[in-house]
């Protein structure tokens, strides 16, 4: 809401900066958001007379003009409009000025004639629309006298968040009584129009057909009105606000509806039918005209202004084309009416039409104004358009509606809430202040529990206050948040207690991060499409995803059941843009299924129509084409070697296990992953091909993806083992390995044949080439033996070998490599 | 003997002194201290003296080996060796080193909610999580959103059906803890939130909030503004003034907006806070008695406060950046800048 400081200096006084006002309105919540120099101002722009016009010797159209702008000398000036004769009184803007729309005034020459200046237009200065010629002044200023006496205008406008619980703000008159209480000043209300009793009748009844729909509708009547512009400091103000004038008639409405917070709509009487107006509900699909001239198609439940033949306004929306005010327009029937607010939003929603009178109806108007407003409107109909009042008014009203009441307020909730130690007297004093009214009930004033300590009558404009605890919401917009101190600190809450997911959760990020992995943050929503580059068949579960019915334009419908497209999408992104590779990234965030609903914590019995968000962890090596160990992808290895390290980091056990079970990996590249339990919590393995090439990436992706949801993420616990202190002995084997022969077996068979001093079993290296036969490889491995009980001789480690040389021949045909 | 050692330890001084270049130093120390040196052989000759004298001499000659020793080092210090024996230097020291693994970063937004749970874990607040699908019944109408009322206005909503919705604030989770729980209550509640809008530069349909809340049997307003209070210090630093402007959300009241001065500026106005001085960090306010009744707590028994706040926004202030987009685009060029923050 943009509030003029010349207009609210009408009803409300303050002795201070505007910047200083600005920051108290701030403080009890009229939160001022920018505070604007307004000015309207004309440099260079003089009263002139027309000493002498004659034709353009070349144009017939332009006149060549002397003028005399004050300075003694007469200038020189070619002009295009109609209306200049000598003898006029005009605006005239010299060489130099700056006109509306950075139109600068040069020295020219037009159809070869020297022209010094311009004669003004009113629309040229950005005072009207009206462009049909030059302004004919009536005044007895001299020339040479500037513009601004007459047309200069300055003003500071503040732009204040209204938020929609005080719709009483989005008036002056409302912001003018917090300027009152905040500096203990009065608001004048302005002149409004008074009936003379009389017995003369408007001519029209109201009907409304649902009380529940309209709680008041008045109309009132004006004949022989003269439309024209609206006076300068009228028009001034509304362009100060940002809103531009029309006409009297237009303006006039308008302006109270900025002043008083009313909006009301004039009918031209002379479009009217009938001798009723009806307040009732639209027929669905009904097609209207709205003065914006858009034909509408109107929904259930819109409401509707009726004459005798139909439609003639929104109620509380917009007015009709069919009865709207025009040049022509000599008699009026004005409109101030309290809807219902809920009718107003539903009608202003389902049109896709917000005005300055819906915003203001859906978020509740104030009972009395619909008389005060439309009496303040008559007031200047009759000042501005000389418009001969009528006498008579229509006034339907359902007094029980009338949002006056009185709210019990306890001393003891006041400062248990607060934190203060107010007393019964400065209480009732910070609520006077806001204009409601206080009956004392004569306690003890020490607060107790359930002793109602005084009754706050509540005024109409403020249908936002309901129950105690909105007056304490009063007390402490006056009693000043700042000056709140002094709290307890909130003792007995116990302590916290962390979460263990969470700080498992927060273990992983750190651990990845440390380890060269980058955290991505990606969006829930899949891009279309993206589930079919994963090659995701209609029965893989995960093709059922959750959608939103109303996303905003263009945007993406349906959320994620896994991570794997966005981490595509951050991939392709980072390679285009010359990432040194690897990338490595990582991630962990929800995903969402809806076929999992198994709740059995629900407290509301919905919580069956909420989706599971399983969290996932994944995380990704690409862009690597290197290999590794015995010609394996060094970026699947590393997808194992940072699995296995991040289970030993995080104490969890997360076994691997060869098997292609995952639909966007790569046969024959890929685990699965279980947990302690054995339960399979998730894959990891080379992308398909097929599926990066679906996404745009030439290079290898490996990545995994791991169920946080649904693996035991509990570490194993910690208890120590005492340990030996004799020393170990080390043995290096090599041995020739048939090529179907993988590691993992050879392990095992090691640790099996060894017996109990084996301690460690490693490979160091893999060999295959010379030296060593055709389809074999030499594999080196390093053990490590040690006794609990004493130091071990070499005879009893030799003994150990020989068993797993043993085993190792027996079991896998493995041999050791002769040291030839 | 004796004498021998006393020559030994004026000459060898001398000697010592005047190596000028670190060649001659060490051709000292090996004419001395050498395999074949002086001290060395004496040491060796030790074998042929009087018994009895010989522990004296022996200790005698090891305190001269010291001192010598040290002449030597310190000569060469001064001469400006690197301390050590040249004959330790193993190459170019001043090649570049072995990182144990590459830097990896995490993502600012998690860095910043992270380290602000921390001081709410330090305050002695819990943490609990709630679905990022929320029913509307806990999203709005829990919180005291009355339908149709242009309180939803403020935000654009997501939905799935007309009783499901993508939660516009962390809000919700309040609901589910009380519901689920008894006072005495203090919790936080972060994580992600959804707002049926299209992205510019500060804005994003997605983003991310914390929450907090407590409840117990007379929390008032006061320990809101010392838990806020608490929490910008530790955050922002010591001497960031802040300031309560009221406010209005439907499930507190007073409800307040929380502002800190501008970051940028000081106060004085500027293009961060639209020419302010300050900058809103969050909102906040006292429980509202119907948000009480909708988790089924007696009335008048407990007060409350609870507060939110918008992640990304502090985030983006913290460090600078501009448009909320390059949150979420996860560039390594913007996350590379982050490695070491925490
Ligand atoms: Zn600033």
């Amino acid at each position: 809401m943009k509030i003029s400081l010349d207009w609210l200096a009408e009803y409300v006084s303050w002795d201070d900066t505007p910047g200083e006002l600005a920051a108290k309105l701030t403080s009890v919540g009229l939160n001022v958001e920018g505070l604007e120099e307004y000015r309207q101002t004309f440099p260079e722009v003089v009263i002139a007379h027309v000493v002498e016009r004659e034709q353009h010797p070349d144009a017939d159209r332009l006149s060549l003009c002397s003028v005399d702008d004050g300075t003694g000398e007469p200038v020189q000036v070619v002009c295009g409009a109609p209306n200049v004769r000598e003898g006029l009184t005009v605006l005239f803007a010299r060489v130099g000025a700056v006109l509306p729309g950075n139109f600068k005034i040069k020295k020219s020459k037009i159809r070869g004639v020297e022209s010094f200046g311009m004669i003004c237009s009113a629309n040229e200065l950005g005072l009207s629309s009206e462009a049909a010629g030059i302004m004919e002044l009536a005044t007895e200023l001299a020339p040479g006298t500037p513009a601004d006496e007459l047309y200069g205008f300055s003003d500071t406008v503040l732009d204040i968040e209204v938020t929609p619980n005080r719709p009483d703000w989005l008036s002056h008159i409302g912001v003018a009584r917090e300027v009152a209480a905040i500096y203990g000043t009065m608001v004048s209300m302005p002149p409004v129009w008074s009936f003379q009793p009389s017995s003369e009748n408007l001519g029209f009844q109201i009907k409304i057909e649902d009380p529940d729909d309209c709680h008041r509708y008045g109309a009132f009547g004006a004949s022989g009105v003269q439309i024209g512009p609206s006076p300068d400091w009228m028009q001034n103000r509304l362009r100060a606000i940002g809103s531009r004038p029309i006409n009297n008639l237009v303006d006039i409405t308008n302006y109270v509806m900025f002043e008083l917070g009313q909006p009301m709509h004039a009918f031209d009487r002379a479009k009217l039918t009938g001798d009723t107006i009806t307040i009732r509900a639209a027929e669905p699909g009904t097609l209207v005209t709205t003065l914006d001239e858009q034909e509408r198609k109107l929904g259930k439940g819109t409401l509707l202004v009726c004459d005798g033949d139909g439609p003639i306004a929104l109620a509380g929306v917009m007015g009709l084309a069919n009865t709207e005010v025009t040049d022509s327009t000599t008699e009026l029937i004005l409109e101030s009416a309290f809807f219902n607010p809920k009718l107003v939003r539903t009608a202003s929603r389902g049109l896709g039409l917000v005005s300055e009178s819906s915003y203001r109806f859906e978020r509740g108007s104030d009972w009395d104004m619909v008389e005060k407003a439309a009496l303040r409107a008559l007031q200047l109909y009759h000042d501005l358009a000389g418009a001969n009042i009528l006498p008579a008014w229509a006034d339907r009203q359902d007094p029980d509606r009338k949002a006056v009441q009185s709210i019990p307020l306890r001393l003891w909730q006041v400062n248990r809430v607060l934190g203060t130690s107010l007393t019964t007297d400065q209480v009732a004093q910070h609520l006077q202040s806001l204009g409601l009214k206080v009956q004392p009930m004569g306690n003890s004033g020490k607060g107790s529990r359930n002793a109602v300590d005084m009754m706050v009558r509540i005024p109409s404009f403020r249908r936002d206050l309901f129950q105690e605890i909105d007056l304490i919401e009063e007390i402490a917009r006056s009693y000043g948040l700042d000056n709140l101190s002094g709290g307890s600190g909130f003792c007995g809450a116990g302590g916290g207690v962390r979460d263990q997911d969470d700080l498992m959760q927060r273990r992983m990020r750190h651990w990845f991060s440390d380890c060269g992995y980058h955290e991505m943050v990606t969006s829930s929503f899949l891009g279309s499409g993206d589930n079919e580059r994963l090659g995701m068949s209609e029965e893989d579960p995960r093709s059922q995803t959750l959608a939103v019915i109303n996303p905003h334009h263009g945007g993406d419908t349906q959320l994620r059941t896994t991570l794997l497209p966005s981490l595509m999408d951050v991939v392709r992104r980072n390679l285009n843009a010359g990432a040194s590779t690897p990338v490595r990234l990582f991630q962990i965030n929800r995903t969402f299924w809806p076929a999992g609903a198994k709740r059995t914590d629900y407290l509301q019995k919905d919580d069956l129509l909420l989706p599971e968000e399983p969290v996932f962890l994944q995380f990704a090596v690409a862009g690597w084409r290197r290999s590794g160990l015995d010609g394996i992808p060094s970026d699947l290895l590393e997808i194992k070697g940072s699995l296995e390290s991040l289970g030993t980091h995080l104490r969890l056990s997360l076994e691997l296990e060869a098997a292609d079970s995952e639909i966007w990996l790569q046969a024959g590249s890929q685990w699965l992953i279980k947990d302690r339990n054995g339960k399979v919590v998730g894959s990891a393995g080379r992308v398909d091909p097929g599926v990066l090439d679906r996404f745009d990436i030439e290079l290898p992706v490996a990545v995994a993806e791991i169920n946080l949801s649904a693996a035991d993420l509990t570490p194993e616990p910690m208890k120590f083992q005492p340990f030996t202190r004799f020393p170990a002995v080390r043995r290096d084997l090599s041995l020739l390995v048939p090529a179907e022969t993988n590691w993992s077996s050879i392990r095992e068979t090691v640790i099996n044949s060894a017996g109990p001093l084996l301690e460690q079993v490693e490979l160091f290296d893999i060999y295959r080439g010379k030296g060593v036969s055709e389809g074999k490889g030499a594999f080196g491995i390093r053990l490590k033996f040690r006794s609990q009980k004493g130091n071990l001789k070499g005879k009893t480690v030799d003994k150990a070998i020989v068993k797993i040389l043993e085993g190792l021949s027996g079991r896998l045909n493995i041999e050791p490599r002769s040291q030839d | 003997m004796k004498e021998t050692i006393d020559r030994l330890r004026s000459e060898g001084s001398e000697r010592i002194k005047a190596a000028g270049s670190e060649s001659e130093v060490e051709a000292v120390r090996v004419a001395l201290l050498g395999r074949k040196g002086e001290i060395t052989s004496l040491l060796r000759g030790l074998k042929d003296v009087d018994p009895a004298e010989r522990p004296a001499m022996g200790a005698e000659l090891n305190r001269l080996k010291l001192d010598l020793g040290e002449l030597l080092d310190s000569r060469q210090a001064e001469i400006g060796g690197t301390g050590g024996s040249s004959a330790n230097l193993v190459g170019d020291l001043t090649l570049p080193g072995v990182p144990p693994a590459a830097a990896g970063t995490n993502h600012p937004l998690l860095t910043v909610l992270e380290s602000i749970c921390d001081i709410f874990y330090g305050m002695g607040f819990s943490r609990d999580d709630g679905p990022e699908v929320e029913l509307d019944y806990y999203n709005f109408t829990a919180l005291n959103f009355p339908d149709d009322h242009p309180a939803r206005d403020i935000q654009d909503t997501f939905y799935i059906d007309p009783k499901v919705c993508l939660r516009t604030q962390t809000s919700p989770v309040q609901v589910r803890t009380m519901e689920r729980n008894e006072p005495p209550l203090a919790s936080i509640f972060p994580g992600r939130v959804y707002r049926n809008e299209n992205a510019d530069a500060s804005h994003s349909s997605e983003f991310f909030q914390i929450e907090g809340l407590v409840v117990d049997k007379s929390i008032s307003m006061a320990d809101l503004k010392d838990t806020v209070d608490t929490f910008v210090r530790n955050f922002f630093g010591a001497d960031e003034p802040t300031r309560f402007r009221p406010h209005f959300f439907p499930f507190t009241e007073p409800s307040v907006e929380v502002d800190m001065q501008c970051v940028v500026c000081r106060g004085s106005g500027c293009g961060v806070c639209g020419q302010t001085g300050w900058l809103e960090i969050m909102g906040a306010g006292m429980v509202h008695p119907n948000v009480f009744k909708a988790v089924g707590y007696p009335e008048d028994v407990y007060t409350g406060f609870a507060f939110g706040m918008g992640i990304d926004r502090i985030a983006m202030l913290k460090y600078g950046v501009g448009d909320i987009r390059l949150l979420y685009e996860n560039d390594l060029r913007f996350l590379t800048q982050f490695r070491g923050v925490f």
